[in-house]
């Protein structure tokens, strides 16, 4: 092996390319791997290949972490690692599935559909909100209640996860009930015709996600809005993001009995089967609301390009939590559909 | 070095375990020959890996096969104080290798023997 000429500049690249890993591959292989990467400079100073299989081997190594293949990770880690993983989805599925469905549910509060399939497609979305709401919550309910024992029993780790996931909560929930009343036709105000969804959880679900809005690309309406309400634009995500962050981190630290593992495995394939029947219907009305409809009707219901970016987001946040699922399955020993 | 750390990562894993790396049975496959002759670090199994098949293996496809026969328990790290890790082949990973190589040789064997009979003439 030659020695680099450049042993600083040499160092700095493999530093750089090492950084492609997660912190956890780091800490094992980061020192020997930089070695070898050294070496490498020395054989062959430049080489694109190289550097791309780095950086393919290192997003590899991070889906690996987050339990989005079967390999490396030990068994009860990558079930919890997957199911962390899916919570990360499902709630970017839901931010802008619940911007969506709201609007269309506050919208319904004042106006009939214009068509049978907008019709059908909200019915459809509110079916799936209402199973992937229940599904969650028997999964949080016992994963709580875990760490409640786990925190009764002094376990390390677990208590800032689970205040930044409180608080998270706990400012969520206050924000969105005080901004509920923003919307006029709905919340508090009586007279708000209320059809399928009740105006209140329709307002409240709108104030919850104010913030996915295509207002950002237009700073000029933006500034029209009272100055609470754009700071709780810029909140929301805050209390979303530590909401998350805390129950993820919490899922990955939690010892859960297999028996309860296995249980949460089968609610994620179930949880991702909620969310394509929410992504159908959101599709179904996105397609049924863009044809057909005169200038000026049926206004509340037409989607836009907001409505079109968060199909995308909500697809795509729909196959890491169905990739997830499977691995949260693999992990804990259960049957898996038949590879085609 | 056999017998020296299967009983380590005995987590129910069977010699068929080669054949679950899917895209990564290539790599283990030189990898584990590679180890067959004794213990190695990154560096010194590319350039051997080099030598007896004709194939760089890059850094990152090295590592990350490396990293899955640790976990299925087929190699070991060995103690060093260098930055470099040497790693060897456990009993485990010397039975799976076997028995893959066994395969591949039952499927030369017949590839050979087809192409002898069809071909050999023409």
């Amino acid at each position: 092996m030659s020695t680099s000429l450049r042993p600083e500049a040499d160092m700095r690249r493999a530093a750089r390319l090492v950084r492609w890993y997660p912190a956890s591959w780091r800490e094992r292989y980061g020192a020997e791997f930089t070695e070898l990467l050294l070496a490498e400079f020395a054989d062959r100073p430049a080489c694109r290949r190289r550097a791309a299989d780095v950086i393919r081997s290192g997003l590899s190594a991070r889906l690996t972490v987050a339990g989005l293949t079967s390999h490396v990770i030990e068994p009860s880690d990558q079930v919890r690692a997957s199911l962390a993983t899916l919570c990360c989805a499902l709630a970017a599925f839901l931010a802008f599935g619940i911007a969506m469905w709201s609007q269309l549910t506050t919208a319904w509060q004042w106006a009939q559909p214009d068509t049978a399939a907008t019709r059908a497609a909200m019915v459809m979305m509110s079916g799936a909100v209402v199973v992937v709401a229940a599904l969650a919550l028997a999964g949080a309910a016992p994963a709580a209640w875990c760490a409640v024992l786990a925190a009764v029993r002094g376990r390390p780790g677990l208590r800032r996860p689970v205040l930044l996931a409180a608080l998270g909560a706990v400012v969520l929930v206050a924000g969105s009930h005080h901004f509920e009343n923003g919307w006029p036709g709905t919340g508090a105000l009586s007279w708000a015709h209320q059809d399928m969804v009740p105006g209140g959880v329709a307002a409240f679900c709108w104030a919850s996600t104010l913030s996915v809005s295509a207002y950002w690309a237009h700073p000029g309406a933006l500034l029209s809005f009272p100055g609470a309400e754009i700071a709780w634009m810029a909140v929301s995500p805050l209390a979303i993001l530590s909401l998350v962050a805390g129950a993820a981190t919490a899922i990955r630290r939690l010892d859960m009995p297999a028996r309860l593992l296995a249980f949460q495995a089968r609610l994620a394939s179930c949880v991702a089967l909620g969310m394509v029947g929410f992504l159908l219907g959101a599709a179904c009305w996105v397609l049924a609301g863009s044809v057909g409809q005169g200038v000026g009707q049926g206004a509340p219901f037409r989607p836009g390009l907001i409505d079109v970016l968060g199909l995308a987001v909500m697809a795509a946040a729909l196959l890491t939590a169905a990739r997830a699922a499977v691995s949260a399955r693999r992990g804990a020993g259960l049957a898996l559909p038949p590879a085609r | 070095m056999p017998g020296s750390g299967g009983e380590r990562h005995a987590k129910g894993n069977s010699p068929e375990a080669l054949g679950t790396f899917g895209r990564y049975a290539g790599p283990a496959t030189l990898i584990l020959s590679s180890l067959a002759d004794g213990a190695k670090h990154g560096y010194a199994l590319t350039r051997d890996i080099e030598d007896f098949s004709g194939v760089r293996l890059a850094p990152g496809t090295l590592y990350e096969a490396l990293s899955r026969l640790e976990g299925q328990g087929l190699i070991e790290a060995l103690a060093s104080a260098d930055r470099r890790k040497p790693y060897q082949l456990t009993a485990m990973g010397a039975t799976a290798l076997r028995a893959h190589l066994d395969d591949q040789r039952r499927v030369a064997d017949v590839g050979l023997r087809r192409l002898a009979r069809s071909w050999s003439t023409r």
